[in-house]
């Protein structure tokens, strides 16, 4: 009896330890089935998280970056953000040869052309930039770009002659593109003009897309196309965007370009406006060893040559992207003044490297390293 | 029995994760360069021949079916276009510095957007 009661009192024990095991065990079952539960739930709980995208739309790479607390929400918004870009690439490719632009360019010096209530309207924004900077931005620098080679197909690497140039010059101004409001009409007064929209069709794609985004109730999201930034909103976190702006001149001659550490020189945060980066380096080609660059000076019909870099943040992706342009045309004394005038920010490189501020932005970016 | 289910969890955490993970990545992207500049960034899905004028002459660059490849280049060897379709990976076309690559982009973490 003695030896069995022993037994028992140590299988009893046996038992018990098996039973904590078990304990743990179930603990630890039961957490990760919480865990696995709570990331099935993530999709419509209410926390907060940070979806992106990236396509390629109006020729260059487009990210849309949405803060929502629902998986498929954030999806919905990021296809209609996307799918608004597209729409806006086919009304206002210069090159596309059934867009609105197209039409227009086409009966210049011949006819007025009848076009859709939002040609008219970023056709109006583009003039009256143009008229804020005198010029330095200019739609109507269709025929310049052409005679540049500067198209989708590729840059044709030629430089023009001074006399080809001088040819062109007449055609390019803004003050020969007539609007009419009542008839929703676009008259270019001399034949040749062409226009091109290349230099606000990007920042305007972005304001669109975010309105987009916006209206299905979205609370925080930035679009990025290209060099053309929109923001609104804060991050999870309860910060802002943060963006970082490339060195105009990256040191490192590194053959494979997908590096993952950019080489940024300022960086800053965006809170419910638009960014724009007009760079040298940007759609450019060098020949023996000048670098030609795509921001003509509609003045001279050569490439602007008083900046490498010029960042404008504006209210809106349209003002930030064509007055970006315009002051790279215009260099830094005037472009800081024109900035400071019209109460815009903007952070200028001169073609010696030396960065320009306005005064609003001293102290309030981050300069991550000197040029 | 209960280390299968164990393991099963453990599975579908892991798998879970790498999906949602994956579903909202950039997809692929054609980066054509040249000297250290990007000149394009096209997307693997649109068949699409863009032109690359490089120092020495032109490289034909073709996006076809979801591969990319040099197809015709101006350079004395014209090992790039031997090198064929890529669907990942880099062409390096190094008498005329003009190099394609395929794949994800990498994305620098520290910010949210980069203007380039």
């Amino acid at each position: 009896m003695k030896g069995f009661k022993t037994q028992d009192s140590e299988f009893k024990i046996q038992n018990s330890k098996i039973k904590i095991q078990d304990s743990r065990f179930r603990i630890f079952v039961f957490s990760l089935l919480t865990i696995h539960f709570s990331l099935f739930l993530s999709g419509c709980s209410k926390q907060d998280r940070i979806y992106r995208e990236s396509r390629i739309s109006m020729d260059t790479i487009c990210t849309i970056t949405i803060v929502s607390s629902s998986k498929r929400q954030a999806k919905e918004a990021v296809d209609a953000g996307f799918a608004e870009i597209k729409r806006l690439e086919g009304l206002l490719n210069f090159f596309s040869p059934d867009s609105e632009i197209t039409a227009i360019n086409r009966s210049s010096g011949y006819k007025p052309v009848r076009v859709s209530k939002e040609t008219l309207v970023i056709i109006k924004k583009a003039v009256r930039i143009s008229d804020y900077t005198d010029g330095a931005f200019d739609p109507a620098v269709g025929p310049l770009m052409r005679l540049w080679g500067f198209s989708d197909k590729g840059i044709s690497g030629v430089i023009p002659t001074p006399q080809e140039i001088k040819n062109i010059l007449p055609l390019v101004d803004y003050r020969k593109i007539k609007i009419n409001d009542s008839t929703s009409e676009i008259f270019l007064e001399k034949k040749g003009m062409e226009l091109d929209l290349g230099g606000i069709a990007k920042g305007y794609a972005a304001d669109k897309a975010i309105e987009v985004i916006k209206s299905r109730g979205i609370k925080a999201a930035l679009v990025a196309i290209g060099g053309d930034i929109r923001g609104y909103g804060l991050k999870p976190d309860k910060k802002p965007w943060r963006v970082g702006i490339q060195n105009p001149r990256p040191k490192s001659e590194n053959i494979e370009p997908q590096a993952e550490k950019e080489d940024i020189f300022v960086s800053l945060y965006l809170k419910d406006a638009a960014i724009s980066t007009s760079g040298d380096y940007q759609r450019s080609f060098i020949k023996d060893g000048v670098r030609y660059h795509h921001i003509l000076d509609p003045k001279t019909g050569f490439p602007a040559g008083r900046a490498m870099s010029v960042s404008v943040i504006a209210p809106e992706g349209y003002m930030a992207d064509a007055i970006s342009t315009g002051v790279f045309v215009l260099g830094p004394e005037k472009g800081i003044k024109l900035l400071e005038s019209l109460g815009l920010s903007g952070i200028i490189v001169d073609v010696n490297k030396k960065i320009f501020l306005t005064k609003d932005l001293q102290g309030k970016i981050t300069i991550e390293k000197t040029l | 029995m209960d280390k299968l289910l164990l393991l099963l969890l453990i599975v579908l955490t892991i798998t879970g994760f790498l999906l949602a993970r994956s579903l909202l990545e950039p997809g692929n992207v054609v980066r054509v360069s040249s000297e250290n500049k990007t000149l394009y960034v096209l997307s693997l899905d649109e068949d699409r021949t863009v032109l690359v004028r490089g120092p020495l002459g032109d490289n034909v660059i073709e996006i076809k079916s979801r591969k990319a490849r040099i197809k015709d280049a101006t350079c004395p060897d014209k090992l790039c276009t031997h090198q064929g379709w890529i669907h990942r990976g880099a062409i390096i076309c190094l008498p005329n510095r003009v190099v394609v690559t395929v794949g994800a982009d990498k994305r620098d973490e520290r910010y949210d957007a980069i203007l380039k």
